[in-house]
């Protein structure tokens, strides 16, 4: 198992040393206090010391202490919606909580904002409302308000413009890091000294693709700069429902490949089942029987198609072609895809940013997993309607949400388990559930994109074999030592799984 | 009872979501008048203090888990980290999954105490007080004084009103209780003062002693069983008995209860009383979290604790809530001459002034901090006057004032902008010059 060791005395005087005594904390409660488990991810274990350093400098210093020592270190802020990260192996090490670290910067000009790893999404919103209202930051869509945009954009998470510019990640245009040996440097065209971030290839090659995504195992990110988007003020929502998972994901693609025309507008596809709306309840006190959702407006699948415009000639001819499309695939396909009668209050509730929509699916029992899966927009049909009888068959509801990402190139398919985290036992059922799943989706090529460290991980690099010893290449040279967030990227292998290591013929 | 073992299932709802340290949680457009309060604002009197995530509601629901579990132990430290809190609900507010984040963090502090650790210096002295038959009261006072302040009828059972006076309203602040008796005599209430009330109990559930919250909870329902309507000056003691006794005895009250600002309130609306006297002032009115907050909270969980169906009647419960947050506004509006300017955080989303849940003891320097921060945000209305109607927010922005008067002194600065020229007043003292 693993080399780390634990945090001493003399480490945390270091660590005081270089943050100052009012932000360091070895108090038992104060540790526990960061736990979270559920939301996005189940695996947690407690740190042995939580610091809140103020900026990269300090940053570095205690990446300095922690390969002396070899102590493990987790960043984290606030994550791209519920729960954050949080050490996935023993020993516990340094929890490195970025809240303190909330700087924006925006240049209006150049179109980009930077932003600090604490710069949580409610403050940005705020802040973007009064000096900066032609323009919204790119934040998590569907997140809480303490939600960060720089978590979400690490994690390639779902922005409020997914459909239209892809993963966050994609949107960003260079990045401070302080690596784990603790140099800090910039990508993109920040690389050079003086250099505003306008051009992400910067003085090339580019290395961002290790640290986006790596979930804080390759170097700390400590600022990003990222593509602030126009914010026009015409905006609504539209919903049509059907029977099928076809009839929701076939006319989307339909409206979303209309690149440079509709779709450009149409900044936000994402749908669901009845049991969407179902599970935000109680199941004590909410009718479980579809026929009261039916009654009450809700078809057993919708998606949902967010548009933005400039002027209110571009939003109704948005709304024209997009029924349109609808009444061709009904007109073609011989089906029934109603548009959906929504209240405005309904519309204004969709629209707002950052919002709660994901938060109440604890009501249904007394907790929820999201388990977010990437795969060709044309193919989340046949996903969920796997993913759906599985979830049954485990003897939970088969809770199921899709969204667009970049004009429906790809499906991100989140079935959302609603379960009694009180239960015993429950934790190996999901584990059970995750596994058989995850067998039978990398079979088919889908991806999960934010890989569990002892399910997703090593079931995906046992199959990637040579994805991980390049991988593994690249982080020895990055972190010799390992010390960052170990495990979350099956780093080391023995540390998270028993399967045979991808480095073994 | 409320048990955190009981609470065990309602506490694993949260997953860590941290909506819960935002006031207007759910409004991102929420127009302000500044830059400062517009959109979403922290609003965690404690977490935004100490800014370790142990402090903020979000994380002492991770604390309550892990010590059901078994993975915590009971400690002093943890008892410190949970009472830092003034139980102010902001949270409970904004979750959406319904967690009842106050009875989750009162259980907890109770649970570590009852775990055989002490509890903290300034609240072990409240448990002793109350318990102690010379006084039953936090205050140090003697119990044959009680009613001391009070000339009129004492321990009449002949009628079927009695005025609940509570600790502060009977050894320190009687003024407002001469202004209440005084209201409740003008509005023709026939009502009754009783020499053996004993303290509420709220600052013992608040802090964890509830073995002696238990005892003042039995005295005072077997002394005012026989009242029909029980009236109440004090937002602490009227939410505990509302809210907590219920809860507590597992037993319906055997009384009505009304703090005082809802009976003009109903007298107002059924057209019983007018009032004609000018009250011109430019006020800023603070909701106290317990008469405000927790009853409105309370009203909401009560319909859907009866609901078969929340999806349909979640909006109507938000309804109920919202129109209570209503009440005290009806009553400004009732007054003429009366500005009312309102502060950006208000009503079920206010900024509590710091003094609750036993930090105002225990925590000053906290209590200072928040009840500034407050002052500050009623001083960017322009209003002159804050008003308020519970005896621990009026003592506790009277403390802020006078901080910032003094400090005005030291260094030679005008903070009028943040407060220190703003006069700080009690609803109930205003209703009772105004009413005829």
């Amino acid at each position: 198992m693993s080399n780390y060791n634990k945090v001493t005395d003399e480490v945390v005087k270091k660590l005081v040393a270089i943050c100052g005594d009012e932000y360091v904390t070895t108090s038992e409660p104060l540790r526990h206090s960061y736990m979270a488990k559920g939301i996005m991810g189940l695996e947690a274990v407690v740190p042995e010391v939580v610091i809140r350093p103020a900026n990269a400098e300090e940053v570095s210093r205690v990446l300095v202490v922690a390969n002396e020592n070899l102590t493990p270190v987790t960043p984290a802020a606030g994550g791209l919606s519920g729960g954050f990260a949080l050490p996935a192996i023993e020993p516990g090490g340094i929890l490195m909580d970025m809240t303190r670290m909330e700087g924006l910067e925006v240049d209006t000009e150049n179109r980009v904002m930077i932003v600090e790893p604490g710069l949580k999404s409610g403050d940005a919103w705020r802040i973007f409302k009064t000096k900066y209202p032609e323009w919204a930051p790119p934040i998590p869509d569907g997140a809480p308000p303490a939600a960060t945009v720089l978590g979400d954009a690490i994690e390639r998470g779902f922005s409020l413009v997914t459909g239209v510019y892809g993963p966050q990640a994609d949107m960003i245009m260079g990045m401070e890091i302080v690596l784990p040996t603790g140099e800090i440097f910039h990508t993109g065209s920040w690389a050079l000294p003086g250099a505003k971030p306008f051009y992400r290839w910067g003085v090339g090659p580019n290395p961002d693709g290790l640290f986006l995504g790596s979930q804080g195992s390759m170097g700390i990110i400590t600022k990003c700069a990222i593509k602030m988007v126009p914010h026009p003020h015409h905006k609504t929502v539209v919903a049509y429902g059907g029977e099928t998972w076809d009839d929701i994901i076939k006319p989307a693609w339909e409206i979303s490949r209309y690149e440079m025309g509709i779709s450009e507008r149409t900044v936000m596809v994402q749908g669901g089942n009845y049991e969407l709306v179902m599970t935000r309840w109680p199941k004590t006190n909410v009718p479980l029987d579809y026929e009261f959702y039916k009654k009450i407006g809700i078809e057993k699948k919708w998606m949902n198609y967010e548009c933005w415009a400039h002027t209110k000639e571009e939003l109704d001819y948005t709304l024209k072609k997009i029924d349109d499309v609808y009444k061709d695939y009904e007109a073609k396909e011989k089906r029934h895809t109603p548009q959906q009668d929504l209240h405005p209050k309904q519309v204004a509730s969709r629209l707002k940013k950052p919002n709660k929509i994901a938060i109440p699916y604890s009501l249904w029992q007394a907790g929820f997993l999201f388990i977010t899966w990437y795969c060709p927009w044309l193919e989340s049909s046949k996903m969920m309607e796997e993913y759906c009888a599985k979830m049954e068959e485990y003897g939970f509801p088969p809770t199921m949400w899709v969204a667009s990402i970049d004009h429906a190139r790809q499906a991100i398919v989140m079935p959302i388990l609603c379960y009694d985290s009180t239960e015993p036992g429950i934790l190996d059922k999901i584990r059970e559930f995750n596994l058989e799943t995850t067998r039978s989706f990398l079979k088919q090529g889908w991806l999960n994109y934010r890989p569990d460290p002892f399910v997703h991980a090593p079931e995906t690099f046992s199959k990637a074999k040579e994805y991980y010893k390049m991988l593994v290449k690249f982080r020895k040279v990055l972190d010799p030592n390992l010390i960052l967030h170990p495990g979350r990227l099956a780093i080391p292998w023995e540390t998270v799984t028993d399967l045979p290591s991808p480095f073994e013929e | 009872m409320v048990t955190l073992d009981e609470l065990r299932k309602i506490n694993a709802r949260c997953i860590h979501c941290r909506a819960c340290q935002y006031a207007y949680s759910g409004e991102p457009d929420k127009e302000g008048e500044t830059e400062e309060y517009t959109g979403m604002l922290q609003g965690c009197p404690a977490g935004i203090y100490y800014g370790w995530e142990g402090y903020f509601n979000s994380g002492k629901q991770w604390m309550a888990r892990a010590f059901l579990n078994d993975e915590l132990p009971a400690s002093r430290e943890l008892l410190e980290v949970a009472e830092a809190c003034t139980t102010c609900g902001m949270c409970e507010t904004q979750c959406p999954n319904y967690i009842d984040t106050v009875h989750v963090t009162e259980a907890l502090r109770a649970a570590v105490i009852e775990s055989g650790v002490e509890p903290l210096d300034k609240h072990k002295g409240f448990g002793t007080r109350v318990r102690d038959p010379e006084m039953k009261n936090p205050y140090a006072e003697p119990f044959t004084e009680r009613t001391k302040w009070y000339s009129g009828d004492v321990d009449n059972k002949d009628v079927k009103v009695a005025y609940f006076v509570g600790c502060t309203g009977a050894y320190r602040q009687q003024h407002v209780a001469d202004h209440t008796a005084s209201i409740l005599k003008k509005l023709g209430f026939d009502f009754t003062v009783m020499s053996e009330e004993v303290c509420c109990g709220s600052p013992l559930l608040r802090t964890g002693q509830r073995d002696v919250f238990r005892e003042v909870m039995e005295r005072n329902l077997e002394v005012f069983k026989d009242f029909d309507l029980l009236v109440y000056s004090c937002a602490g003691c009227y939410k505990t008995f509302r809210n907590d006794y219920p809860t507590m005895s597992g037993k319906p009250l055997p009384f009505k209860v009304k703090h005082t600002v809802d009976l003009v309130y109903e007298l107002l609306q059924e057209g019983k009383l007018k009032i004609n006297k000018d009250y011109a002032e430019k006020v800023t009115w603070h909701d106290p979290c317990h008469s405000i907050r927790h009853v409105g909270l309370a009203i909401k969980k009560e319909i859907l604790e009866n609901s078969k169906n929340w999806l349909l009647d979640e909006r109507a419960a938000k309804k109920a809530e919202a129109e209570y947050y209503e009440m005290p506004r009806e009553v400004l509006r009732a007054i003429p001459g009366i500005e009312l300017r309102e502060m950006y955080r208000i009503k079920g989303d206010s900024f509590c002034c710091g003094a609750g849940g036993g930090v105002k003891a225990q925590f000053s320097d906290m209590a200072m901090a928040t009840a500034k921060e407050r002052m500050k945000e009623a001083a960017s209305t322009g209003a002159d006057v804050i008003m308020t109607s519970c005896p621990f927010c009026i003592t506790n922005f009277s403390d802020a004032v006078k901080a910032l008067k003094q400090q005005e002194e030291e260094t030679g600065k005008d903070l009028s902008d943040v407060g220190s020229k703003m006069k700080v007043v009690e609803l109930l003292e205003v209703l009772d010059q105004l009413i005829e």
